[in-house]
């Protein structure tokens, strides 16, 4: 996305939403230059193995879509999407699949993408549920790192940035489903939790 | 001390209600968890007595991790800070995290479940601590 001046858009282009931001942490064009970094170095390490790159919905597809862009061989995406731990959800006791993958993955070189690995525990889970179904191999590349509060390691190949420990909208992360449309990162302004409609 | 998992058919009776909120998290992700199954001493008087302990709220045994749930205010965590430095201090093979209320406010908001959010600190965070 530009702004008129063919620059990457600024906080003050996307009016109330960005207003409800008070501090961004990394700009569009910070992201973008790490994710051409992250594209290059997974362009030269999955050379001749046609890696197949799997992301969760939704958080992860605006990462997901400049990530494809910027990886220059031969490759393939594929999404699942999963029931989080909410109110609903937790009186099934267990993750629920709502979207399973399409593409076999037995003998595939699998790169599951993150937009964010914070507590560990949904990443914990997929990547049991994926080892199983025989891949040769399975790293895992996030934009987005909390490990301050981590309670399952992850083995992480490639990385973008670290987080603080702070509740982060943008670039796909929401809160109440608002806010995944930012083009940065930033912290939400206390006052935008407990609002009825978050903007 | 009281030796009961999420694997017994009874459950723990739990301190605070946002520690049987994060068992229920911990369930549903499939990581086994259990409820203060371990008391650490960190002091003891003259004669060798125990005179202060602690015991961390959740243990993960695949993770070898102790896990301590608070929902004070920052100025009054200063004590449980105090425990764990001290627990640091005497068993440094022993993995502690100390989760503080900004914590548990981020997780629950992840979760969507804002009512506990608000009810661990309201609607003010993100920038006092």
């Amino acid at each position: 996305m530009m702004n008129e001046k063919g620059a990457h858009p600024e906080p003050g282009d996307f009016g109330p939403l960005a207003d409800d931001v008070s501090q961004v942490l990394y700009t569009a064009a910070e992201i973008g230059e790490r994710v051409r970094e992250m594209g290059q170095a997974i362009s030269q390490d999955y050379n001749g193995r046609r890696p197949l790159l799997i992301g969760v919905l939704k958080g992860v597809f605006p990462f997901m879509a400049d990530l494809l862009r910027a990886i220059t061989i031969p490759v393939q995406v594929d999404f699942m999407a999963i029931a989080s731990y909410s109110r609903s959800t937790r009186q099934q006791g267990f993750v629920r699949l709502q979207k399973d993958l399409d593409e076999p993955l037995e003998g595939r070189h699998v790169l599951f993408v993150e937009d964010v690995i914070d507590t560990g525990l949904t990443l914990s889970y997929l990547l049991r549920s994926l080892r199983a179904r025989g891949p040769a191999s399975l790293e895992v590349c996030t934009l987005f790192d909390k490990p301050q509060r981590r309670l399952v390691p992850i083995p992480i190949r490639y990385k973008g940035f670290d987080l603080p420990e702070k509740f982060v909208v943008g670039y796909g992360l929401d809160y109440r489903e608002l806010y995944r449309n930012l083009p940065f990162v930033g912290l939400l302004k206390a006052d935008v939790f407990g609002r009825d409609n978050g903007v | 001390m009281q030796e009961r998992t999420a694997e017994n058919n009874s459950p723990p009776i739990f301190a605070h209600t946002i520690e049987e909120e994060f068992a229920r998290i911990l369930d549903y992700y499939g990581i086994r968890w259990e409820y203060e199954p371990h008391t650490f001493a960190l002091e003891w008087d003259e004669k060798g007595r125990v005179s202060r302990a602690f015991a961390p709220d959740f243990y993960l045994p695949d993770q070898d991790l102790y896990v301590e749930l608070t929902t004070l205010r920052p100025k009054l965590v200063t004590k449980k800070n105090r425990k764990i430095r001290r627990m640091n201090e005497l068993y440094p093979e022993i993995n502690v995290q100390l989760w503080k209320r900004s914590d548990l406010r981020n997780l629950m908001l992840r979760f969507g479940m804002d009512d506990h959010a608000a009810a661990i600190m309201g609607t003010e965070a993100q920038d006092d601590e």
